[in-house]
């Protein structure tokens, strides 16, 4: 299985632990990358479409000259590809229009077969849940999981979970019990963390990832599972903020997808880059002790 | 049939409800509404609920039946027999009147109105206004709206901040917006960024989901937003924002988020700013944060700078 890898800025800049992470665990998988250099931000739903698109289209073709498909490691970036591949290969017209005005110059063309795929859905759709589970070294018992899916990964349900892809839907709560975890199930877990209104309305943003985060702990979480660095980013980074609004202790530390799975593969808290976390995620690293 | 129904019921001013339990015989292909006045009629004339068209065109009888949020016109209570009772609630985060009647202008009506809802024509000489078939198609489908809720009912931000203007309220202001009609172009796209307006949305797709008409509550919200990036955001923290996301990657190709961070909060703002060093700080410390900070620009970096040049000719 061979992959293009598309990073994401994040998981370079505010998360930074995401992407070693992310190799190890691919590495581990046998999940083959060979990484895009020469592409742009996705524009994260800030840039307006008109522009996005063509920035997209550019990365899609790439990759498609590359004969891989994609793999992202961050749900607003497989939201906005996804969203934007929909439209590019929905209407031919369109995606002709986006190749003569931005790719041609460059001698690029899409043609409209580009794939795109989540870590997450790799591991379900490529890898297969029964492998997965061989795999696993370290089965993560007694460790309370709650998944938190984020906005992009799941919707728009026509494009993200399309008829015969319904099962991506809840394939965080299926991977948090395939690693041998206690699952904790929250309402909030497909809503959003607030991040996307983090500059227009900050006291908005702390109060969904304290309601998000406090539902967790409230149910007996000792942690949180994202496949978003961007819902990391509000999760983990402003949890403090979120508290201080909130007037409460959460404390509720929050796992980055591959950092979850590679727990289970037997890799440490600290070559996993748990360390980098604004929470202290010193309950996960003492639960995952005892169990060695 | 025997069903039960397990009702909200709560009297004007008070702040307890009740649960009024109805045993019904209701047939098979019943709906919720139709047992609801079979209650009111039967059983007690004091029960109120709204409905209107009874056909699932109007929204009126839009409640929570056993925890999903629908029309009690269509509803058929033979779907909702998992549960030994049925529970009928008023959908959450509005004020209730009494029993499943609750404040729609508090809900949708009032944000309604403050987006100005009608437009204002331009003069004409001959009386005749034509919009493009392809513009006018996509009007149709926002006025196809017929205000039932559903999306507000749906939104991630409402239950944190009933202030906001909701999906509804700003589907709306999209269908002012985008009218080509209007004598006075940008002023409705204005209105919608006022606060609590299109920059609070957080375009989780959930208003998109629910809505039952295909109507894409959330896409026009991003629509709204995406003409306001071309003819000019007027909130100034969001301006600012954007103007530096998007000045980042037509610089270096993807996104110097340490530098967006600054510049969102303004240079000369220095309260906001200080703000930003207790975050900084903690990532410093975490070694999140690299030290010196530098943003490279990706390879091919010139490529998106050009795709941006080729925006803005075509913009113009």
């Amino acid at each position: 299985m061979k992959y293009a890898l598309y990073t994401g800025c994040v998981s370079k800049g505010g998360c930074p632990e995401l992407y070693p992470a992310s190799l190890m665990v691919a590495d581990r998988l046998g999940i083959e990358l060979e990484e895009l250099h020469d592409v742009g931000c996705t524009g994260a739903g800030v840039l307006p479409q008109g522009l996005s698109d063509p920035i997209n289209a550019r990365t899609f073709a790439k990759a498609e000259a590359m004969g891989m498909p994609i793999m992202t490691i961050c749900s607003t970036c497989q939201g906005v590809m996804t969203q934007a591949n929909h439209r590019l290969t929905e209407d031919p017209e369109y995606r002709e229009e986006i190749n003569r005005k931005y790719l041609a110059d460059e001698g690029l063309e899409y043609k409209g077969t580009a794939e795109i795929k989540h870590l997450l859905w790799v591991l379900f759709e490529d890898i297969g849940a029964e492998k997965l589970q061989a795999m696993v070294q370290k089965p993560l018992a007694g460790l309370a999981v709650s998944p938190f899916y984020g906005c992009y990964l799941r919707r728009p349900p026509e494009v993200m979970t399309p008829p015969g892809f319904e099962k991506r839907a809840t394939y965080l709560d299926d991977l948090i019990k395939l690693m041998g975890a206690e699952f904790i199930d929250i309402a909030g877990k497909g809503k959003c963390c607030g991040f996307p209104v983090l500059t227009a309305n900050e006291e908005n943003s702390l109060a969904m990832a304290a309601k998000h985060t406090g539902e967790a702990k409230e149910k007996g979480a000792d942690v949180m599972v994202t496949p978003c660095p961007l819902c990391h980013l509000n999760l983990d980074g402003n949890q403090p903020n979120a508290e201080k609004q909130v007037g409460k202790e959460i404390n509720l530390p929050i796992l980055h997808l591959p950092q979850f799975v590679g727990l289970a593969l037997g890799m440490t808290p600290s070559e996993l880059g748990l360390g980098k976390h604004i929470v202290s995620t010193k309950v996960v690293n003492a639960k995952v002790e005892m169990l060695s | 049939m025997e069903v039960t129904f397990n009702a909200y019921r709560r009297e004007p001013g008070e702040a307890e409800y009740r649960r009024g339990v109805y045993k019904l015989d209701l047939p098979e292909d019943a709906t919720i509404m139709d047992g609801m006045l079979k209650i009111r009629d039967e059983e007690d004339p004091n029960f109120a609920f709204r409905g209107s068209c009874l056909r699932g065109y109007c929204g009126d009888c839009m409640m929570s039946i056993n925890g999903k949020n629908t029309f009690a016109c269509t509803a058929k209570v033979a779907n909702f027999m998992n549960r030994p009772e049925i529970a009928l609630r008023p959908i959450r985060m509005v004020p209730v009147i009494k029993d499943l009647v609750f404040d729609w202008d508090a809900f949708m009506w009032n944000k309604i109105k403050v987006l100005n809802p009608w437009i204002e024509p331009q003069e004409s000489t001959d009386g005749v206004r034509t919009v493009p078939d392809k513009v006018m198609a996509d009007l149709r489908n926002a006025m196809s709206c017929y205000y039932c809720g559903l999306c507000d009912e749906g939104c991630t931000v409402l239950p944190v901040d009933m202030k906001f203007l909701g999906p509804a309220a700003l589907t709306k202001a999209y269908r002012l917006a985008a009218d080509p009609r209007d004598k006075n172009p940008g002023e409705h796209l204005k209105m919608a960024q006022q606060a609590e307006g299109i920059w609070d949305c957080v375009h989780c797709y959930e208003a998109s989901e629910h809505c039952p008409r295909n109507i894409g509550p959330t896409e026009r919200i991003v629509q709204l937003r995406d003409m306001a990036f071309e003819k000019g955001i007027t909130n100034e923290r969001v301006a600012r924002h954007h103007t530096s996301f998007a000045a980042s990657v037509k610089a270096s190709g993807w996104l110097d988020e340490a530098r967006l961070a600054i510049e969102s909060e303004g240079l000369t703002n220095i309260s906001g700013l200080m703000k930003l060093l207790p975050i900084a700080a903690r990532a410093a410390i975490k070694g999140k944060a690299p030290i010196p900070y530098l943003h490279h620009k990706r390879p091919g970096a010139k490529r998106i700078t050009e795709i941006f040049e080729k925006g803005d000719e075509r913009g113009k």
